[in-house]
């Protein structure tokens, strides 16, 4: 059993890792981007500001970078030149399409186009020396390095570090040339572009093997995005710019709150009433809940949600219940006392809701786990040594045919913690469900993966519950 | 003495009568035996053919039109294949239906009443034949219609028999028995209450609530069985290879679906769906498919581990089969029983599935979608729009379930009557 554990909990690691791969690679491949209105446009004519903010919004979130596999640092010489004559439509025949494509290529390269752009300085054309020498003054500029985490000494010396980038940045990116920019002031920018590149920067920009290897697999989104994982860090919401994981951990406590009492009000209805329909197989009454629970079953749960609201809300016939929301906003201080019956009172509706759709699912399990256990000869036994029918019910036949009931709650794990996104929305409760909801129609794809991998890792952890749980409860079950 | 007089006059029903039911005969004998589970299937075709027919039921377009003194002309007809109409695919393919299917299932009916007495091998081959002629040329049919469209200039034909009369033209006109599209809404008719004209209302579009319901029906159920085949297929060929080959296949196909289990499947579905620009309902299909493979794969996967050591696998490989031979021809057929009936509650899940996304404005906004009409509900608090609907959703999804149960206890030899 220890063994067994131990096994189970060393490949949670692997299937988490291949859990964010799956919704990485599917979030990412998804068309759009975001912030990408007013993104890459049309070679010179945009908007310079426009441009650099967006750069710099990609590279924030690591959007320059490709997605799992880095091969950038074999573009060749001829590539570049390429990309720069389609980005600025050189011979005229470049469509707008691939134009864009060309100038965001040229955008997200960076630092892998200095080397070539250098050599590319030699070209006898003073008109494309003078692109080459704007798309440097823009490749050249460094990232600046993350200092949101570690300890108060290396952020500190992080932030000396991102200081000195900065002035170098800034020195880089005046090295340009506007438009109307004279053959020799081009041949003196060229020339002052030739003197930047000095060995120590040579070194910096031609890759090494194992420099190479490391920009293959580490140089990449899904690299990056992990690398700050580890730190349980997941990245900055694109829309607030504030940190994913605060916010996250703040609307825990809404959708907790509503779906633990929700699946221990399911359970404690469910559990008497499956017994019961099982115990009087048969009858009119196992008859009668099993078509009411049939329907519950039947019943969507937005619909249930939306007729509730309906019903006892909005005053049609009954106002009785809050409209949604968590709590009433109010601006006098209020008891705990006065807290609590306030919460209470909203989430009545919400409960209800949930309970009434997971009731159905519930007590139809615990009606089949007894009736496969009072068929069962040590039953027949029981009844036989002449023990009382509820000591025979209740002793022999429920304990055991509880066992598929419980282990269910170990499944339950991601949605108690992650809520429902139906009855969030239904009831606008600011739960991690109605987050979610948001955060996909504003694309905000950090704070969708957080959602996703936090959910799917309590999934792991629930689905590894159950099982254990299933090993402890039941003797019949061994996995050694 | 009734055996003896029917074997006198039909030797062949005699004949037919002493062959062993087959599994598949035992199995439908058993669920013919269940009240409920029949009349819900019953319930099923009943609103398979609302679908089909809905157009005969509810469109804007009459039947006739003849205003007087011109020739008479079939706008509802050539309506059924105009691209301007009915621009949906979903709904093409239900109006080939109409029309052309229509047609082909009478010979094909036929073939099926007269084999009714024959010997089973005859039988099915005949009937087989007849069916994937009928299926083929209904394909045709559609291929047809999608090649040669029909584009025809939007005529709203109340109105114009309305501005005729107000003229003085007599128009013969016949619609159908609801003279209302589901798309076009009339804006002198927005949120009607219930009335004769309008048996269930007005939408805030004024749309006729009970024509959107009735096509809606096209759209829930054309969800729920594509994407329920799409993903019972996927899952039945990766389930068969893991349960067949097991070992470091089995392992490997594990791993996949054990990530694919614990990955949200709505919160999934809903990203996804969100991310797509101009989602169609097929959209919708695949997404609903590539979460839900899983479990068809699991159940395949467990029973092809249980047969594949039997004798009957054994003798197909000593006689020389192919694997592939020997993984769908023999033990495939054993082993798909329990995966039809999760199929039957898929079909249930899917439309709820595809009903939350609409609800919750992720679906595909040009179709008249039950959840998107009891959205509608919400935000306008209009009493009908979110009961009719739900109605719907409720009716239909108990149908499937009611079915799906009644299937599986057929399955069951312990609950055998």
């Amino acid at each position: 059993m220890l063994q067994y554990t131990i096994k189970r909990l060393l490949l949670v690691i692997p299937t988490f890792f291949l859990i964010s791969l799956l919704i990485f690679v599917v979030l990412n491949i998804a068309p759009g981007r975001p912030g990408a209105t007013g993104g890459a446009g049309q070679g010179e004519q945009q908007n310079q500001e426009q441009k650099e903010s967006y750069r710099i919004f990609k590279e924030q979130f690591n959007l320059d970078k490709p997605i799992l596999i880095n091969t950038r640092f074999s573009l060749t010489r001829d590539e570049v030149r390429r990309l720069i004559e389609v980005a600025y439509n050189l011979d005229g025949t470049a469509l707008a399409r691939d134009r864009i494509k060309a100038q965001e290529a040229l955008d997200d390269y960076r630092e892998y186009l200095v080397r070539h752009l250098v050599e590319l300085l030699d070209d006898p054309d003073p008109a494309f020396q003078r692109l080459v020498v704007n798309q440097l003054s823009v490749s050249a500029q460094q990232p600046f390095r993350n200092d949101r985490r570690g300890s108060e000494e290396r952020r500190q010396r992080a932030r000396e570090e991102n200081q000195r980038i900065g002035a170098e940045n800034l020195a880089v990116k005046q090295m340009r040339l506007d438009a109307d920019a004279s053959p020799e002031e081009i041949a003196a920018m060229v020339q002052a572009w030739k003197d930047w590149y000095t060995p120590d920067k040579q070194e910096r920009y031609t890759f090494t093997g194992r420099e190479k290897l490391s920009i293959l697999l580490l140089d990449t989104r899904f690299a990056k995005y992990w690398g700050n994982l580890l730190y349980l860090d997941f990245g900055l919401s694109t829309v607030d710019r504030r940190p994913v994981l605060p916010t996250l951990l703040g609307k825990i406590r809404y959708s907790l709150s509503l779906t633990t009492i929700a699946v221990l009000l399911a359970y404690t209805i469910a559990i008497p009433i499956g017994i019961l329909s099982a115990v009087r197989q048969g009858t009119r009454l196992d008859a009668i809940v099993t078509v009411i629970l049939f329907i519950m079953f039947s019943l969507p749960t937005f619909f249930t949600g939306t007729v509730l609201l309906k019903l006892f809300s909005e005053g049609d016939p009954f106002a009785i219940f809050p409209t949604g929301d968590f709590q009433t906003m109010h601006s006098d201080p209020w008891t705990t006392w006065q807290t609590f019956k306030d919460i209470v009172w909203h989430l009545v509706l919400p409960i209800t809701t949930y309970t009434s759709v997971s009731l159905a699912a519930l007590s139809r399990y615990a009606r089949t786990g007894v009736i496969d256990v009072i068929r069962s000869d040590y039953i027949r036994t029981a009844r036989a040594k002449g023990l009382s029918e509820p000591a025979v019910i209740l002793k022999h036949a429920v304990r055991n045919g509880m066992i598929p009931i419980l282990t269910l709650l170990g499944g339950l794990l991601p949605t108690v913690v992650a809520g429902s996104v139906v009855i969030e929305v239904v009831f606008n409760i600011p739960g991690m469900g109605q987050y979610i909801y948001n955060a996909i129609q504003l694309r905000d794809y950090n704070a969708v993966m957080a959602v996703l991998l936090a959910s799917s890792f309590l999934a792991l952890i629930g689905i590894l519950l159950s099982d254990l749980s299933y090993a402890l409860v039941d003797p019949r079950i061994s996995f050694d | 003495m009734a055996d003896l007089e029917s074997a006198v006059d039909a030797p062949v029903a005699a004949d037919a009568r002493q062959e062993d039911p087959s599994y598949g005969e035992i199995v439908w004998g058993q669920f013919r035996k269940r009240r409920l589970a029949m009349a819900c299937l019953y319930g099923l075709v009943g609103l398979f053919l609302l679908a089909v027919y809905a157009p005969v039921l509810a469109s804007n377009k009459p039947f006739i039109w003849q205003p007087a003194g011109e020739p008479v002309q079939f706008p509802w007809f050539i309506s059924l294949f105009d691209r301007t109409f009915f621009e949906n695919q979903v709904d093409l393919f239900f109006n080939t239906l109409l029309v052309f299917g229509t047609i082909i299932a009478i010979p094909v009916a036929v073939v099926f009443v007269r084999t009714r007495n024959r010997l089973r091998r005859p039988r099915r081959a005949a009937r087989s034949r007849a069916l994937v002629a009928g299926i083929g040329a209904f394909l045709l049919c559609f291929a047809a219609v999608q090649a040669f469209p029909v584009q025809k200039q939007k005529e709203v034909f109340p109105r114009i028999q309305a501005q005729l009369e107000a003229a003085g033209t007599e128009v013969r006109a016949v619609y159908p028995p609801l003279p209302y599209s589901f798309r076009d809404g009339d804006i002198d008719q927005i949120g009607q209450p219930i009335s004769r004209a309008h048996l269930l209302g007005t939408d805030n579009a004024g749309r006729d609530v009970l024509t959107r319901l009735l096509f809606g029906t096209r759209i829930s159920l054309t969800i729920g069985v594509f994407a329920v085949a799409l993903y019972i297929t996927l899952g039945t060929i990766i389930g068969s290879i893991a349960g067949y080959y097991g070992g470091r296949v089995d392992a490997l196909i594990q791993r996949i679906i054990e990530v694919v289990i614990c990955v949200p499947s709505l919160f999934l579905i809903l990203t996804v769906a969100a991310f797509i620009e101009n989602r169609s309902i097929f959209h919708i299909m695949v997404i609903i498919a590539a979460v839900a493979w899983t479990s068809p794969a699991r159940l395949i996967r467990a029973e092809f581990l249980r047969l594949r050591n039997l004798d009957f696998v054994s003798a197909a490989r000593a006689v020389g089969y192919r694997e592939r031979t020997i993984i769908f021809k023999e033990i495939l057929p054993n082993a798909i029983a329990p995966v039809l009936v999760a199929a039957t509650f898929g079909v249930a899940r899917a439309i709820l599935i595809e009903s939350t996304m609409s609800f919750l404005g992720l679906g595909d906004i040009t179709v008249p979608s039950w959840g998107q009409i009891l959205n509608t509900g919400r935000t306008t608090s209009d009493w009908v729009l979110i009961l009719a609907p739900g109605f719907a959703i409720f009716v239909t999804v108990s149908l499937l379930n009611l079915v799906g149960e009644g299937f599986r206890d057929a399955l069951d030899p312990k609950l055998r009557k």
